[in-house]
């Protein structure tokens, strides 16, 4: 007997091919009904014989597309209907928005054939997409996913197209974002004029500039790239001249994975991640590289690299023309966000680029690369920048039926929201000093409240009264006149790892260790090197390293050398000499003796132990001391490591202490790398002697510092099977993830 | 004013008695240093006539150390309150004087304070008609507070109002930014720079005056970057009136001795507090020759434009930097703290 039936199927199933692959489903079991889109997800009608029905189900379950993400699905009877065979219906709404948000998915290789084929019609067709590749959330202004709703709705498909679209055993049947060279997308090389260089054999000219030492700012699909021959230190120091960007390095497109193999010891799961759908950068050691890249230029002074593979066609065709890595940096200028449009590239980037390589498809939500990196030995995964195929999706479970919308922290800035069943968290931003940046981050909120129809009830900020984010979190509050609730910077941090691994639950404590650059404390001191307790609901501060002086505001963050002098005692100041002036050290001495602002900052530690190592004074860009501190490492045998600090007491790590002792060491000549060595195995018996004072057995770790894959590697060895750790997984250890740190701590905190 | 012989070292209780002691300090110190027809009444206040629109405005001057390079509290005092009813667009006329003293402040530098009040209020045109004094005792000020009040007449052709601000209006500064509170900062963390840094402090009263002459209700709006500097000033200014501030960077004036020192010291030269420097927003039209004829005055050397109101960005303020790209500019939120990780 025929019933009907009504399935629905939440999570990431539209712009991924789930409807065509109904469809074809339905057709082999002989089912009729109807498949369409709507706010939820996915919404199927059938009419059939129930065992069938029930065996159309467990398969879909179980054979989803490649691309799909399942979160729930339901079945359930519904008055009988009958229907004229089976049919793709156009998305159908009736309430607000209520499911993933498709990301950008890496060009498949079935396509990526197709555009290298001479005899296929998309022959250099650098656009060309399926179900199963192409951009999304770059060109999409609406949802449910449909062409419509999408930066291809002013592309008519030509009849071929429409052929395509239509046949549903091709495997462009019902691709929203298909076209071809008759019809689609339009590239264009210009010079830095803006006048038209060539239109039909752009990439090839591209190319042929490129391997001449020229700079070229392409539109990819997600945003500019700003590219130069890898090989050409010539090229790449002008592109550093012009970008003022000295020496933070720069990542490198590969044309394909067999020549990144040959030059370049890839693991598998760097394999994996390089060639999946998200197509990261991947930060791999440089040890054994072989070809010509020019390393001095694109990474000074670093013992890694950062690759990535061609994820769109356009990079694709450039790189298979080429067939030699070139430099793929993110096409903005000073830290401003990555720039998407045409007119502000050649405004913007008139001085860097020598020709632009642009195209004629509007880009909604322009992203950067994101960048990941597994730890040497244990493989551990920390992400560096979570962006372009991952955001704005995030899968942690919140329980919560309270509309939130999280500002996040103020340099690494991300925002997250939770306006439905979902929790959303932002593209990395940014710093938000620059107001370019804090224009993208104001309309990402402005986005997504339009995107969702819904306001936030309550708007999480950083406890820091001075951060842009927390600034415009408090203009939302008055604008929209709800609570805006301030979260402790750490106290984040550790809720969102809390978060990630659904800890709140946990019957036992979990010990938090959360490191850091700075984050405003509780007690108006600038927090970084902190230890807390998790139990029942409840956080509690149960240590820090000991407090040091704070001096000279932001500056102490850019030049390593500050933090030194804060940490120096009378044996030092030989160095001292050294590394400043008269009047610097008159100066800093002076301010060093009124009432400062004291810090426990673990990232301010690392600076003053470059500073003292002779190996960064100043920072030319974040980070970069600890870069290049951990980048001295090559090896280490744990059982000949020592720690410089063998008790803490009230929870205290003795920071000044443990600062002289370094530097004994390196007075009586020690190795660098030895030294560098010992700080982090001190650094990780402090992680482990923590965890004991405390008796507990579950350390959850977060903070820029666990960027350091050497010191990961090294507490996952000392805590062995005794200690179960947790890291963020899914988010960046540094500050992007403080916005969902603020809603975990708000949903699961007693306060 | 000779040197006096009091008979004591040091400013005591008594001085604020109301007694006999009181009246011996004013009549020898207050009443000779700054006698004038409404003081000598010596009534309980003064009687004065005004016709037509008048700007009042108060201040107190808390400085710590009282006395810096460029100038004491007692510049500041008249200073102070001198500017902020220029800043009204008026010509101030009259000062009231209150001083709260910390019991044990030494009648020398009690005599340098008054006596900088009188070069001051001379140097500006303000008569002072009213006063008060006020002992404390040791522990509970320090050293001495002082509030003066201003009166003033409206210039006849000023119009000076945020609600006449609108987009394309022409920021320009008087000079130099950041050198007081860098002055003030050196000496009393005892910060031994190798140059010397001095306050700014001066009266801004006539120059104002000679622009409202000249240009009238063109000019929309004066103020002084005193407290949370310039940074503070033009945000307040840019949530006032719900329309952007961009300024360029290259253009803000400092000297290179001061910028060293916040450079130093880390600190942002936006938010260092100025005595001696105003902002004016005004009508395009006039701005380049306005600045010309501020130049002329020397207290206006260094005027120049920094940058002008825009539609863009509401109620936020934008900077152009020197090294490319634009940074937000946002007030002051008590102290400066650390923000980069
Ligand atoms: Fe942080
Ligand atoms: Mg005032
Ligand atoms: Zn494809
Ligand atoms: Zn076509």
């Amino acid at each position: 007997m025929s019933k009907s039936f009504k399935i629905i199927m939440t999570g990431r199933v539209q712009g991924v091919g789930f409807r065509p692959h109904v469809f074809n489903l339905a057709q082999k079991f002989g089912l009729k009904g109807s498949v369409s889109n709507n706010e939820e997800g996915v919404i199927i009608y059938l009419s059939g014989e129930f065992e069938k029905i029930q065996q159309f189900y467990k398969t879909l379950i179980q054979q989803p597309p490649k691309l799909a993400k399942i979160r729930d699905h339901y079945l359930s009877e519904i008055t009988h209907r009958t229907f004229d065979g089976f049919s793709i219906v156009p998305s159908q709404t009736e309430g607000k928005l209520n499911l993933q948000l498709t990301p950008d998915f890496a060009i498949c290789d079935t396509c990526k054939e197709e555009i290298t084929d001479p005899n296929n019609r998309r022959y250099h067709y650098p656009f060309a997409t399926c179900v199963n590749c192409g951009p999304r959330w770059a060109i999409t202004n609406k949802f449910p996913f449909e062409r419509d709703h999408t930066n291809m709705a002013v592309f008519e498909m030509c009849d071929s197209c429409v052929t395509e679209y239509q046949d549903s055993s091709n495997r462009r049947f019902h691709s929203q974002t298909n076209s071809c060279s008759h019809c689609g997308i339009e590239l264009k090389l210009t010079d830095a004029k803006g006048d038209t260089i060539s239109g039909e054999d752009a990439i090839q000219k591209t190319a042929s500039f490129i391997k001449d030492g020229n700079i070229v700012a392409i539109k990819n699909t997600s945003g500019y790239l700003l590219c130069c021959d890898a090989t050409n230190p010539l090229a790449i120091q002008k592109l550093r001249e012009r970008k003022r960007r000295p020496t933070k390095p720069f990542a490198i497109l590969y044309p394909s994975l067999s020549l990144l193999k040959q030059h370049l010891k890839v693991s598998k799961i760097q394999e994996e991640i390089l060639t999946s759908p998200e197509s990261p950068i991947v930060i791999i050691p440089k040890t054994d590289l072989d070809g010509n890249l020019a390393v001095e230029e694109l990474a000074p002074h670093l013992n890694q690299l950062g690759i990535m593979l061609p994820y769109s066609g356009i990079l694709h065709l450039l790189a298979t023309e080429l067939g030699i890595p070139i430099v793929a940096t993110s096409g903005n200028i000073h830290a401003s966000p990555i720039i998407s449009d045409a007119d502000m590239a050649h405004h913007e980037l008139a001085e860097v680029a020598d020709y632009f390589l642009n195209h004629n498809l509007e880009i909604t939500n322009p992203q950067d690369d994101s960048v990941v990196k597994y730890s040497n030995r244990l493989h551990e995964k920390v992400i560096f920048r979570r962006s372009r195929g991952l955001s704005p999706n995030f899968d942690a479970e919140v329980k919560t039926d309270k509309k939130i919308l999280a500002m996040g922290g103020h340099l690494k800035s991300t925002l997250a929201f939770i306006p439905n069943d979902y929790l959303y968290i932002s593209q990395y931003l940014g710093n938000l000093d620059h107001f370019d940046v804090y224009d993208r981050y104001m309309n990402t909120a402005a986005k997504y409240t339009k995107l969702f129809e819904v306001l936030p009830e309550t708007i999480l900020v950083d406890k820091h009264p001075a951060y842009n984010s927390t600034l415009h979190g408090m203009e939302l509050g008055k604008k929209w006149n709800i609570p805006v609730a301030s979260v402790q910077h750490h106290k984040a941090h550790f809720a969102s790892v809390l978060g990630e691994h659904g800890l709140f639950d946990r019957n036992t404590p979990i010990l938090g260790v959360v490191w850091d650059g700075t984050g405003y404390g509780d007690d108006s001191q600038i927090w970084g090197g902190e230890f807390f307790t998790y139990h029942h609901q409840a956080m509690e501060r149960v240590g820090h390293f000991e407090y040091f002086d704070w001096l000279a505001s932001d500056k102490m963050a850019k030049e390593p050398r500050i933090s030194f002098f804060s940490l120096a005692d009378a044996a030092m100041n030989e160095e001292i000499q050294q590394k400043f002036s008269k009047e610097e050290i008159s100066i800093y001495r002076h301010l060093k003796k009124k009432e400062l602002l004291k810090t426990s900052s673990v990232g301010r530690l690392f600076d003053a132990v470059a500073s003292l190592l002779n190996i960064c004074d100043l920072n030319t860009y974040e980070g970069e001391a600890a870069i290049l501190l951990e980048n001295q490492v090559h090896q280490y045998l744990l059982e000949n490591c020592t720690s410089y600090i063998s008790e803490i007491n009230d929870g205290i790590v003795p920071t000044h202490l443990l600062f002289a002792k370094i530097h004994h060491d390196y007075r009586s000549g020690r190795d660098k790398q030895e030294i560098i060595v010992d700080f982090l195995f001190t650094l990780t018996t402090m992680v482990i002697k923590m965890a004991e004072q405390q008796n507990i057995k579950e350390i959850a770790m977060s903070g820029g510092v666990f960027q350091n894959t050497v010191l990961v590697d090294m507490i996952k060895e000392l805590a062995g099977s005794e200690y179960k750790l947790y890291f963020n997984r899914n988010l960046s250890p540094n500050d992007e993830n403080i916005s969902f740190g603020q809603v975990a701590y708000h949903q699961y905190i007693k306060h | 004013m000779n040197k006096i012989d009091l008979g004591y070292d040091s400013i005591n209780l008594g001085h604020g008695s109301g007694g006999l002691m009181t009246r011996d300090l004013l009549d020898k110190i207050i009443f000779e240093t700054f006698s004038n027809p409404y003081l000598d009444q010596k009534h309980d206040g003064s009687i004065i006539k005004m016709d037509g629109k008048m700007a009042i405005s108060t201040d107190s001057f808390v400085v710590s150390p009282i006395f810096f390079k460029g100038g004491n509290i007692g510049d500041l005092a008249v200073n102070g309150t001198v500017n902020d009813v220029a800043m009204c667009g008026a010509i101030p006329e009259f000062l009231s004087l209150a001083f709260i003293v910390e019991e044990g402040l030494a009648i020398d530098d009690f005599i340098k304070i008054v006596e900088t009040i009188k070069k001051n209020a001379d140097r500006s045109g303000v008569k002072i008609i009213t006063g008060d004094t006020k002992v404390v005792e040791r522990g509970k000020g320090d050293k001495i507070f002082i509030n003066t009040t201003g009166f003033g007449k409206v210039h006849p052709k000023a119009d000076i109002s945020a609600k006449k601000i609108k987009p394309g209006d022409k920021i320009i500064i008087s000079g130099p930014i950041a050198q007081h509170g860098m002055a003030i900062m050196s000496q009393r963390d005892g910060l031994e720079f190798e140059s010397s840094i001095e306050s700014d402090t001066t009266n801004l009263n006539f120059l104002v005056s000679k622009l409202l002459d000249s240009f009238g209700d063109k000019i929309h709006l004066f103020r002084d970057p005193t407290r949370g500097g310039l940074a503070s000033v033009l945000s307040e200014i840019a949530s006032d009136i719900h329309m952007g501030v961009n300024i360029t960077e290259s253009a803000l004036p400092i000297d290179d001795q001061v910028a060293a020192a916040c450079e130093m010291l880390g600190l942002d030269p936006l938010f260092v507090a100025n005595e001696g420097i105003f902002v004016s927003i005004v009508d395009p039209e006039i701005a380049s020759e306005m600045i010309e004829l501020m130049q002329k005055d020397d207290k206006g050397q260094r005027a120049i434009c920094i940058g002008e109101i825009t539609e863009e960005h509401p109620n936020k303020v934008v900077m152009h930097s020197v090294i490319g790209g634009k940074r937000m500019v946002t007030p002051m939120i008590g102290e400066q703290l650390p923000r980069i990780c």
